[in-house]
């Protein structure tokens, strides 16, 4: 087998070269121009930009579009591919949703890592007071760097649960748009290359990018900016795709309302990335321009007689957090929907107020629109914003205290058992709690002027995001594990994973959220030993490094269990949801049979109801 | 050993879990103020902050462990016993209870909202009887007052409302003294301002508080709160070593 018989090889091959392309067209244009050859900045986004298409070109993401234009028609080719061993299909350009959903749900868990290692640097240096290691223009970039790579990891997450489970759970034979689906997810590779080789060059931000600091700094932030742009263009490909899968491609009886729970969450996600992607790329793609042509969009300019005829700062925050924000409910809703979706299997009994849960989905993405403000409430925009954006922000507890409620309320009368996915479940409930009660405190803008950019702030999201999306997105990967490989995790080390990891992180909350209250600003390099905040640190960096010694656990399970765990069967859980209800591993092609639905997706303890029916040879 | 009701909609049950709640959110709700001491207390506007703050805390003990003592409770009392193999009950919701745990979240947002409203108008208002401009610039602060005095370290007598405008000319800053409680953003291309009035003699830390570049960390400065006397001696004293300044050049 050939090296370059693998995609992703081909693509790095086309991004480099793309690179040296892009750049040289740059150096060009510019002679021609009568400018000077080198200009960092414009060079620098030649190569990026050239270099993210030479990828695509080189993994062969869009060679069924390219031969169409040429009238070549190009049949959709399912199954291993020829001559070649199985596994490479998962290192190049392959359409089935399961194989496009490991390969986003690898790459999530990979970043997943690597994020969580920039956390574990930086958590090192601050364990105790004084500059020890990490110098501080080094801890700038490592900290940004941590932002981006974990957000990314959580979107590429999000994208693979979706991927994977939702052509299967409503009984499609595949995504509505197969190519697309290859390339959004082959749209990020690139980009995150891209990312990581901002490294090199250095930025320090953080993960917000305000100018004018990120239109001062390395060449490293164009960067990032293009590999935020390519991972958003990703998403919202990805969502397009997934509404319109959902919307028409259900079974026969599958009304909306006898979905499966997290496809609603799926679906009121895709609707916010759909919709407010644009806003972050476009911000990043604005400061890219000033950067690199000088349009005055943000930085202030100042005539001779002082008056500002340049950008406005506060803007940038506007459109980046009009995004930013809903971008949390992105992160948490698919989490929260499997939250609904595995306490009905793990207490054997309906999910208490279904439609109130689905709906609560769409009312956290409406309401989330009208919420972004509440980031800015020290900016120095005008002082009425702060009301308003308090308001609609403690609005969001309405639909959210509706969750938890009925999570309560499918607990209550169950026969509960206690496997990995649901000991991850129950954690994220309260993990979430932690994250969602500590959310009001900085709604009413008055404590959050003082808890603004605070350690409490980090406390705060990261019980979130932990909450509303790694757990969620653990329990998911131990739920499912059966079902993509056909064997059964190891149970013993899933439960020693849940629980060094679920005390230790609430631990580093409550840590956290102390020292916030205690003065300790987020994003410093170092603190005064004077603010008391030392032992705190100390707890906080031990935390982490518990939390990711859990991890290592889960994945040694994952790795070893693939070959010697015990055979899983169809159904271990004895769930009523449609992919159960198919061999495990799942087959090329799912359901051999089209299914309709015939009762409710969650009727567990009624006697003689089944969800789905696949219908029999002659009836269809 | 109590002996609990085998059908889950029993009131005991529900005895049980709130008399469980109560007896939690007291002791969370001292477990959360000691754990989460909150620095602002040294200004007048640092006082409906601290309140409010302490206010949410209650608030949060109740919430959490209503949540947490129900979740608790289902686990141990509605856990699978050994060679049980039923389902759970059947019910797949209840519209009144969906409508009251809808409607009574909707009335504390109402009554937060009009708490946070007022507590927002205590924390940023204030009078001008002293005025001094803060000027941070990558990675230190300068302070001007309208007399023409200029100094590194800010100095302002106690009891007095001070009126503190914000200018930055490189990038975006954050003026905060945690113990004085509210923060603002220094904007290139716009003065903002911010109402103290320190009500403790002290000296106190002036910190960036919004990620600003390399020495971020390190950008500080001396706040001294001192007696109005005092603070009047160190304003003459400044004032003749900057006269006499410029009559040497």
């Amino acid at each position: 087998m050939r090296l370059t018989s693998l995609g992703v090889v081909r693509g790095l091959v086309g991004y480099f070269a793309g690179m040296l392309i892009g750049m040289a067209v740059v150096v060009i244009s510019r002679l021609v121009l009568g400018m000077s050859a080198w200009d960092q900045e414009a060079v620098w986004v030649g190569g990026i930009i050239f270099s993210i298409i030479g990828f695509l070109l080189g993994v062969g993401a869009m060679s069924d579009w390219l031969k169409w234009t040429r009238g070549v028609q190009t049949p959709l080719r399912h199954g291993p591919p020829v001559n070649q061993p199985a596994w490479t299909r998962y290192f190049g350009v392959d359409y089935n949703h399961k194989v496009i959903g490991i390969q986003y749900g690898v790459t999530a868990f990979m970043l997943l890592v690597v994020g969580g290692s920039f956390a574990l640097i930086f958590r090192s240096e601050l364990a105790d007071s004084g500059i020890t290691f990490l110098q501080p223009g080094t801890y700038n970039t490592v900290l940004s760097m941590h932002g981006w790579v974990a957000l990314a990891a959580i979107l590429l997450g999000i994208a693979g649960i979706a991927n994977y489970l939702v052509p299967l759970m409503i009984g499609a034979e595949d995504m509505a748009f197969p190519r697309l689906n290859a390339f959004a997810y082959w749209l990020n590779v690139p980009a995150i290359v891209t990312l990581l080789i901002s490294m090199l060059f250095g930025w320090d931000s953080g993960w917000t990018a305000y100018p004018p600091l990120s239109l001062r700094g390395p060449v490293g932030y164009q960067m990032v900016f293009w590999a935020i742009f390519g991972i958003g263009l990703s998403s919202i490909l990805g969502s397009l795709n997934l509404i319109v899968t959902m919307l028409l491609m259900r079974p026969k009886g599958m009304t909306l309302f006898r979905m499966p729970i997290l496809c609603w969450a799926i679906l009121a996600t895709s609707i916010i990335q759909l919709t407010a992607t644009q806003l972050i790329g476009q911000a990043f793609l604005m400061l890219s321009f000033e950067r690199t042509l000088g349009m005055p969009l943000f930085n202030p300019i100042y005539n001779a007689a002082g008056e500002n005829i340049g950008g406005q700062p506060i803007l940038f925050q506007h459109l980046f957090w009009f995004y930013s924000h809903p971008a949390v409910y992105v992160f948490v809703l698919p989490g929260l929907g499997i939250i609904s979706e595995l306490l009905p299997v793990f207490s054997r009994k309906p999910l208490f107020g279904y439609r109130w849960v689905a709906l609560s989905s769409l009312a956290i993405a409406l309401v989330g629109f009208l919420v972004w403000g509440h980031h800015m409430f020290t900016s120095g925009y005008q002082p009425y914003l702060r009301v308003v954006f308090m308001i609609s922000t403690l609005l969001v507890a309405v639909p959210t205290g509706v969750k938890f409620f009925s999570w309560l309320g499918t607990l209550w009368g169950g026969r509960l058992t206690f496997q990995t996915p649901m000991l991850f479940t129950l954690g994220a409930i309260s993990v979430f709690l932690i994250g969602g009660l500590s959310g009001p405190i900085l709604a009413t803008a008055a404590t959050d002027l003082f808890l603004h950019d605070t350690y409490f702030i980090v406390g705060h999201f990261h019980a979130t995001i932990f909450g509303g999306f790694v757990f969620p997105f653990f329990a998911a990967i131990y739920y499912w594990y059966p079902k993509i490989t056909g064997r059964m995790y190891n149970e013993t080390m899933g439960k020693l994973h849940f629980w060094l990891m679920t005390p230790g992180f609430w631990l580093m909350s409550l840590a956290q959220m102390t020292a916030g209250t205690m003065g300790m600003r987020r994003r410093i390099a170092d603190y005064d030993p004077a603010l008391g905040v030392e032992n705190v640190q100390l707890l906080v960096t031990i935390a982490g490094f518990v939390i990711a010694f859990s991890i290592l656990i889960m994945i040694y399970n994952l790795f070893t269990s693939a070959e010697v765990g015990v055979l899983a069967g169809n159904n271990p859980w004895r769930s009523r949801s449609p992919e159960w209800q198919i061999p495990s591993p799942a087959p090329e092609h799912s359901y051999a049979r089209p299914i309709t639905v015939v009762g409710e997706p969650y009727d567990y303890g009624l006697a003689g109801s089944t969800y789905i029916a696949t219908a029999g040879a002659g009836d269809d | 050993m109590l002996k609990l009701p085998q059908s889950s909609t029993d009131r005991k049950h529900f005895m049980i879990v709130g008399a469980l709640v109560v007896v939690t959110t007291i002791i969370l709700g001292f477990f959360l103020l000691a754990i989460l001491p909150i620095k602002a207390q040294a200004s007048v506007q640092a006082e409906p902050i601290r309140w409010l703050f302490q206010l949410h805390l209650w608030l949060i003990a109740f919430l959490f462990s209503l949540v947490v003592v129900f979740m608790l409770y289902s686990l141990l009392v509605f856990r699978r016993r050994k060679g049980d193999t039923s389902e759970g009950e059947h019910f797949e919701g209840n519209t009144v209870l969906e409508i009251v745990w809808t409607v009574v979240p909707l009335v504390l947002v109402v009554i937060f909202s009009v708490i946070g409203l007022r507590t927002l108008q205590q924390a940023t208002s204030g009078g001008d009887d002293v005025q001094v401009e803060a000027v941070g610039f990558q990675w230190s602060w300068t302070f001007n007052y309208p007399n023409g005095v200029t100094s590194a370290e800010m100095v302002l007598p106690v009891d007095k409302p001070a009126l503190i405008s914000l200018r930055s000319n490189d990038v975006i800053h954050s003026f905060w003294v945690a113990e004085w409680g509210p923060k603002q953003d220094l904007v290139p291309g716009m003065t903002t301002t911010l109402h103290i009035t320190p009500s403790k003699v002290g000296e106190f830390s002036l910190a960036c508080a919004e990620l600003c570049g390399l020495s971020h960390w390190s950008m500080l400065a001396k706040i001294r709160v001192v007696p109005e006397d005092e603070y009047t001696a160190w304003m003459d004293e400044k004032l003749a070593a900057q006269n006499l300044q410029t009559a040497s050049r």
